[in-house]
């Protein structure tokens, strides 16, 4: 019994110490509120940066975020349980595989690269549309059909419904499709795992986002313009995509504060850059 | 604890001459007390734990039988068609998978987990015992996806070297990987259990003149029955709900694995891999919470299966 007591005792001190943080904490500055922020892996390192900025300007503003999926973003911010939702795209509008969310909308936060990769005893350099096409499609399935050795070429994709895929799709592949075959095709759940895959597949191609790419992978031309950032800036570089942050009907308050804190050149042309996205004001 | 100290009052008793009726009273209270304090708290437990496992199987449960609303029940366990994105739900090639992969990791950790048992509990001498167990232990808590990363790194381009396949990913590797993983559980068991086997009945073996083989095949390992399925049922429920160390060497296509070295998926991979990327309202979703719930069934089964097993067994014998 005489442990019971102690642990009530224990408790009740705890208690104490916990009301008076929280009475602590509620008190200063002007902007308050709680944003909770949900959504795409690709834009979680963005997010949590420009969060832990934000909350040292507002202490009294709570950012919650987490990263689970693209998709997740959106439906989270309609079912009210974010009001950010972030996503790999517009959300607002159709894409292969997803219906637009009625009522939300598309804030541009960022610019998304995105790469072709093979692994590095491929000796292609460089592929069409068409050619990318075809090998998605299956119709191609050896690289000396582009120009490389004769060996098969291994397929390596994001599952269905990742905002990497959906990019890819629509942009490096002109809307073609991904079709699963028997051999030689594997998909993979992560950008992390699509790396690892395509560095130790011999003969293997996969797509990811930019910042991933390092010397562990070979990056691949795309119709002839190198993926780099600056061809992304000057326009010639076509496989890229804005970063979305997706809120129900126009945001107000600490959240709309929040998305223009995140919009404005001192976060954008700062932090954003050393995390290697591309400001969104450099596309125009 | 307090019950314990309680034990000792009657000892004390004679050292204090005066026994209080009212002291005695007290003690007896308490006694009472702690003992339906602790039949509350096992009571409160069991219940707990019942009502978490309902609350799984109600909520699974419930979402998953959505899913047949919009497709057939034929469909969802007949057909080998899981394209959710042009809405076929078959789910028949992955429940299939599931259900070799984990037959094929069996076979090929059992055989040996057992051998190993009886080598560690009966053969060996006391200092491979004493190395044997701890590391044994140390692989048991090994997580999975440490497995997983092993398997990506060496196993499969080891296995794409020996196959001469583009691809070394597929049920091979998984059931390779899970071998692994379920090995030492299944040992470690079923090591315990033949310690556990009485010494005379070995004694009688030899008394009898059985050679050490008779002895340990004819005996020891039938004697240890139960245990040993014990610890393939752990093994199994292993393998089946492994997800992590499955899903980054087994392909993750939704095909059925007709070789094996087919990209391949089985219910725990393609529910990981597929989930984060769904609409909450959706027939995907709804037949991807349907797979957890099968998940959930085949192991009830398979536990309820081999206990059955188990109980007559030991009737024999």
């Amino acid at each position: 019994m005489k442990l019971f007591k102690k642990m009530s005792l224990l408790a009740a001190v705890s208690l104490v110490a916990v009301s008076a943080l929280v009475g602590s904490a509620s008190a200063a500055s002007s902007l308050s509120g709680k944003i909770t922020i949900n959504g795409s892996t690709a834009l979680l390192p963005l997010t949590l940066q420009a969060a832990k900025e934000f909350q040292k300007l507002n202490p009294k503003v709570k950012i919650a975020a987490s990263g689970k999926g693209s998709v997740t973003g959106p439906q989270a911010v309609k079912k009210g349980i974010a009001e950010i939702g972030a996503c790999d795209w517009d959300a607002s509008m159709d894409v292969p595989g997803f219906k637009a969310f009625d009522g939300q909308v598309a804030n541009k936060v960022a610019v998304i690269p995105f790469a072709t990769i093979a692994n590095k005893n491929v000796k292609v350099n460089n592929l069409t549309t068409e050619q990318l096409k075809g090998i998605y499609s299956g119709k191609i399935t050896n690289w000396k059909d582009v120009g490389g050795d004769n060996a098969d070429i291994v397929v390596i994709t994001r599952a269905f419904g990742s905002g990497t895929r959906v990019n890819y799709q629509s942009k490096a592949l002109a809307g073609g499709d991904i079709v699963k075959k028997e051999k030689n095709y594997k998909e993979v759940g992560s950008s992390g795992d699509m790396k690892t895959a395509v560095a130790t597949t011999p003969n293997a191609i996969g797509y990811i986002d930019l910042v991933y790419v390092n010397s562990d992978v070979k990056a691949i031309s795309y119709n002839g313009v190198a993926p780099t950032t600056d061809n992304v800036i000057n326009g010639t570089y076509k496989i890229w995509a804005y970063g979305y942050y997706m809120t129900k009907g126009q945001p107000t308050g600490a959240t709309k504060a929040f998305i223009e804190y995140v919009q404005s050149q001192k976060f954008q042309q700062g932090s954003l850059k050393k995390l290697k996205f591309i400001p969104v004001s450099a596309m125009h | 604890m307090s019950t314990s100290t309680q034990q000792a009052v009657p000892e004390d008793h004679a050292l204090f001459m005066e026994p209080s009726s009212k002291g005695r009273f007290s003690r007896y209270m308490r006694v009472r007390m702690a003992n339906r304090l602790f039949k509350y708290y096992f009571l409160f437990s069991i219940l707990a734990l019942c009502f978490v496992l309902g609350l799984v199987i109600f909520f699974i449960g419930k979402t998953a039988l959505l899913t047949f609303a919009h497709i057939s029940f034929a469909e969802f366990f007949f057909s080998f068609n899981w394209t959710p994105e042009e809405d076929h739900f078959g789910a028949a090639g992955i429940i299939v998978n599931t259900l070799s992969l984990t037959a094929l990791t069996l076979v090929m950790a059992v055989p040996i987990a057992v051998g190993l048992a009886v080598l560690i509990a009966e053969i060996a001498p006391k200092w491979i015992k004493n190395i044997m167990r701890p590391v044994l232990d140390l692989l048991v808590g090994i997580p999975s996806i440490v497995y997983g990363y092993l398997g990506l790194t060496v196993l499969i381009p080891f296995l794409r070297r020996l196959s001469g396949e583009n691809l070394g990913d597929g049920l091979l590797a998984a059931a390779l990987v899970l071998a692994l993983m379920v090995l030492p559980t299944i040992c470690r068991i079923s090591d315990e259990a033949i310690s556990m086997v009485p010494k005379k009945y070995r004694e009688a073996a030899y008394a009898l003149g059985s050679t050490r083989l008779q002895v340990m095949m004819r005996v020891v390992i039938p004697a240890a029955g139960r245990g040993i399925i014990t610890a393939v049922i752990m093994g199994m429920t292993r393998a089946i709900g492994e997800t992590m160390a499955v899903v980054m060497v087994i392909g993750n296509t939704a095909q059925l694995a007709k070789i094996l070295f087919t990209p391949a998926s089985v219910l725990t991979s393609n529910i990981v891999m597929q989930i984060s990327n769904v609409e909450f309202d959706s027939t995907w979703n709804y037949a991807l919470h349907m797979m957890a719930f099968l998940l959930l069934v085949i192991s009830f089964i398979l536990i309820l299966f081999i206990r059955y097993l188990g109980r007559k067994g030991s009737e024999k014998a």
